[in-house]
């Protein structure tokens, strides 16, 4: 707040420097000399805020008399100017706002469905299948949308039926979240009585050793019931085939001496 | 008798789907039996254990829980988290209940049968109102940590028992809330790192909790107190089910090795009043887990991934000890799945999302009675038809000519026409169906291939007339209230017959007790030859409208008793055509015909399941199997 500024030297070179930087100096001992009273440190009272006098003989002026109420009405003019700006500025945020927000109800409704269908559907909500006797459009009512659930219950109505008798067509609203939720949940269960029967820990075998046990315990043993691994090896046994092929062609090629 | 060049296929790669659920009702003596593809189907115990009535399948849809309710209500509900009733006159899913709780893995109905409580995944119990057309949503119970797995009521609808991983909690029914929490030890004397399932718990009107559990226990619980009163271990391998008789002096487990064990109630010496439970007997009828029991008044039923229903009758239930106090072993669905072409020597078969279409091998060489012959030119896949959504396929046929197919999914109908042209094959199909064409239960052709005849889930049957590129409708029977289905269904236990030229209703076969596994019309003398479920074979001339004179003079002789011994129905008739005499049957295990000059009947014994000779050997069903639990023999 209170700067030491440099003391001011008698060389003129260094005059304009000094005034720079006195200039936002003073301003700031303006505004908060209501606060600090005259400037305290000795140098902050001297004599810089003769810009416009020569460089010569601003070291014997007096400095120039800074009445209390001037600066006051200074600072206030500051903070109104300030005020002002903010003010501005909020108000064209709002606008700007404002302005996003109807574009956005403009698109979300040219997203939605047309009126007609919705009242449909909320109207078929109440009474369980409704046949409606107007044309429907070609719509895929499988999107999400919130406009239909506002006559239902709020989570209990997923599905709802709507028949159109023009077009032969019936048609259901579902819920997107509610059915990946209902799948996971499914999956969830399936995972777990299948692990509970057929993972780690549990003590199975595979059909064919089951159905050899019998045939171990023969007087005359017996070979498994599968015995053969018709699927070992099928790589290598198709590379061999392929050798083969390539072998004999090459075979027949070359003259025989 | 006659010589026949008999097609041994073998080539039938068809593997049943594990049964995962059965659950038997007391008052109509039934047992619905759910696999694990979404099968549901019926059997009726009392007309010698025939399946009457199945649901289709649906790709979506895996139960793990099924009961029935209030009388005469099925129903079911799975890891969809949905609740489903069936309906068991029209044969379709009445509706679906969405239970919000997650995947739903138990579901048990109330001692009075007007209520449903289900078990969720998140670990809540929720109770659901049975109301006349619909169920309705009441309360939840406490909630548990984690997912609750198997239920039981208390015979008098106060208490509950449900299982969960690693404890067991009794509710009260009235408050919702847990009267005790019983924890389940991981491995018997011992710890364990994996967790212990309660795979199954029930409530006995002393209140005593049974719980069976994935370290091979049988623990019975107090529930008045929450304390472990008795400890059994009866296996290496998981307990998997539990299921206790009505009159609870016994009850059975089913573990994962295919043990099935049964626990009686025994004084504990010769005159005391003091009981307890006993294991008495194992039987090992399954190969692989047996997923499902049920505890009959006279019988012990168990079914599991094996694929094989086994229904067990117990020895001292027993008051008359005839051929019904034999075991039971249901290995092949009681419905056709093949059709045969005959004049081009193609075979269809239906699975459950797919039909693939075979044309028979010939061979040139000739031999003696017993020879197996050479093949010169090997069976010839034709056509692998997939069906696209999630539903199972219901019936198909083949016309007798080779160019039409046609096949039916719960709900759709589809019909294609094939061309030959010298050795390619080319499918079209016919896209306009009329719209009141859905599903059907039953299709046939007409043996000129140009009628084709679709039996619809309402009860009516629809006929078409096959044209060259097209098909049009030509009537619609509707039978009159009261009468289900006509010739080539099979559930008809009053069949009316149609006459084909003047569309009208010609005459009515008089209704019998036991439901028809079987007819078929024979080409050249127009009789209707009808099998029903408990081996009689009855032939009805459809001109006389009458039954003939074989028919009669058969049934007052009695058919021979090993004829009527044989547990299997009989699933396919056909006729030879130069001999009117001779009447082709077949069931799952024998192939026989029967002479009408003879006095009685000659029995040819071949195979596991002949149809046109498909065998489809046991053996290849269990290759491709789960895993089963691995057995240690000594010296191996």
């Amino acid at each position: 707040m209170v700067q030491l500024r440099p003391r001011a030297s008698r060389a003129p070179a260094s005059a304009e420097a000094m005034v720079d930087e006195s200039q936002p100096a003073s301003e700031e001992e303006a505004e908060h000399g209501l606060l600090l009273g005259q400037p305290s440190s000795g140098a902050a009272a001297e004599p810089l805020e003769e810009d416009e006098e020569g460089e010569d003989d601003f070291d014997d002026e007096a400095p120039e008399e800074l009445t209390f109420a001037s600066a006051q009405a200074e600072a206030r003019e500051e903070e109104r100017r300030v005020r002002e700006t903010v003010r501005r500025d909020k108000t064209l945020l709002k606008e700007k706002r404002k302005r996003r927000e109807e574009l956005f109800i403009e698109q979300k409704k040219r997203k939605l469905l047309p009126d007609t269908i919705l009242e449909k559907l909320t109207t078929a909500s109440q009474t369980s299948i409704k046949k409606s006797p107007a044309k429907l459009k070609e719509v895929n009512l499988q999107k999400k949308n919130e406009e239909c659930e506002k006559g239902s219950d709020s989570k209990k109505v997923k599905v709802q039926k709507v028949q159109s008798v023009s077009q032969n067509k019936s048609y259901v609203a579902l819920r997107l979240k509610d059915q990946d939720l209902r799948d996971s949940r499914q999956q969830a269960a399936q995972a777990f009585i299948h692990n509970s029967l057929y993972g780690p820990g549990t003590n199975r075998t595979t059909v064919n050793k089951f159905m050899s046990l019998a045939n171990k315990r023969l007087p005359v043993k017996k070979a498994a019931a599968q015995f053969l691994n018709n699927a070992w090896g099928t790589q290598k046994k198709q590379n061999a085939k392929k050798f083969k092929r390539r072998w004999v062609i090459r075979k027949m090629k070359t003259p025989r001496k | 008798m006659g010589e026949f060049k008999v097609h041994r296929v073998r080539f039938f790669n068809y593997v049943p789907s594990g049964i995962r659920c059965v659950a038997y009702n007391n008052q109509s003596n039934r047992l619905a039996v759910s696999r694990t593809d979404g099968t549901v189907e019926i059997y009726n115990l009392s007309a010698n254990y025939f399946q009457e009535k199945f649901f289709p399948g649906h790709e979506s849809r895996a139960t793990e829980a099924l009961c029935w309710a209030a009388g005469q209500r099925l129903f079911s509900a799975g890891l969809n988290g949905e609740i489903i009733e069936y309906d068991l006159q029209a044969l379709n899913i009445k509706y679906a209940v969405d239970a919000f709780g997650g995947p739903i893995w138990s579901m048990t109905a109330s001692p009075s049968g007007s209520q449903l409580l289900v078990g969720c995944e998140d670990g809540s119990v929720k109770l659901f109102q049975i109301t006349p057309d619909k169920i309705q949503f009441e309360r939840n119970f406490d909630r548990q940590k984690s997912r609750i797995l198997s239920l039981s009521w208390h015979p008098s609808g106060t208490h509950i028992a449900a299982g969960s991983i690693d404890y067991i909690t009794v509710f009260d029914v009235k408050s919702g809330s847990t009267i005790h929490k019983m924890t389940v030890d991981r491995q018997y004397m011992g710890a364990s790192k994996r967790k212990c399932i309660v795979w199954g718990v029930v409530f006995l009107s002393d209140g005593t909790v049974i719980s069976v559990d994935s370290a091979g226990k049988v623990q019975f619980w107090d529930s008045a107190t929450g304390t472990l009163v008795k400890n059994h271990l009866i296996s290496n391998a998981d307990v998997l089910s539990i299921a206790v008789a009505d009159h609870e002096d016994s009850f059975v487990v089913g573990t994962a090795e295919g043990t099935v064990f049964h626990f009686q109630l025994v004084p504990v010496t010769s005159n005391s009043s003091e009981k307890q439970w006993v294991r008495t007997k194992p039987f090992q009828h399954h190969t692989h887990d047996v997923r499902a029991v049920a505890h009959s008044p006279t019988a012990l039923i168990s079914g599991g991934t094996d694929t094989h229903l086994v229904i067990r009758p117990l020895m001292e239930k027993i008051e008359v000890k005839n051929y019904d106090a034999a075991l039971r072993k249901i290995t092949f669905p009681h419905r056709r799945l093949i059709s045969c072409s005959k004049r081009r020597q193609l075979l269809l078969f239906q699975f459950a999302h797919h039909l693939e279409l075979w044309r028979l091998g010939s061979t040139v060489a000739t031999g003696k009675n017993g020879d197996t012959l050479p093949l010169s030119k090997n069976a010839d896949h034709l056509l692998h038809l997939k069906t696209k959504g999630p539903e199972n396929i219901i019936c198909s046929c083949i016309s007798p000519c080779g160019s039409w197919i046609a096949y039916s999914t719960a709900s759709r109908f589809f019909l294609c026409r094939l061309n030959y042209d010298q050795d390619n094959i080319s499918l079209k199909r016919v896209s306009k169906m009329p719209a009141f064409l859905h599903s059907a239960l039953h299709i046939l052709f007409s043996e000129d291939s140009a009628k084709l005849f679709v039996a619809s889930n309402q009860g009516s049957l629809h006929v078409m007339q096959l044209l060259e590129g097209s098909f049009k409708h030509l009537h619609t029977f509707q039978p009159p209230s009261g009468g289900n289905l006509v010739t080539g269904h099979r559930e008809s236990l009053g069949g009316h017959i149609w006459q084909m030229k003047t569309l009208e209703l010609h005459c009515t076969v008089p209704a019998y007790n036991f439901p028809v596994t079987a007819l078929a019309i024979a080409p050249n003398t127009n009789n209707l030859v009808l099998a029903h479920s408990d081996q009689q074979v009855f032939e009805y001339s459809i001109p006389d409208k009458q039954y003939t004179e074989w028919s009669r003079t058969i049934q007052k002789q009695g058919f021979h008793q090993v004829w009527l011994q044989r547990d299997t129905p009989i699933t396919h008739i056909s006729f030879h055509p130069k001999r009117p005499m001779h009447i082709l049957l077949h069931d799952a295990y024998m192939f026989c015909i029967i002479d009408k000059s003879l006095p009685l009947l000659f029995l040819d014994l071949l195979d596991e399941k002949t149809l046109v000779a498909v065998e489809r050997p046991l053996d290849d069903i269990i290759a491709q199997l789960p895993p089963p639990i691995k057995k240690k023999k000594f010296g191996t």
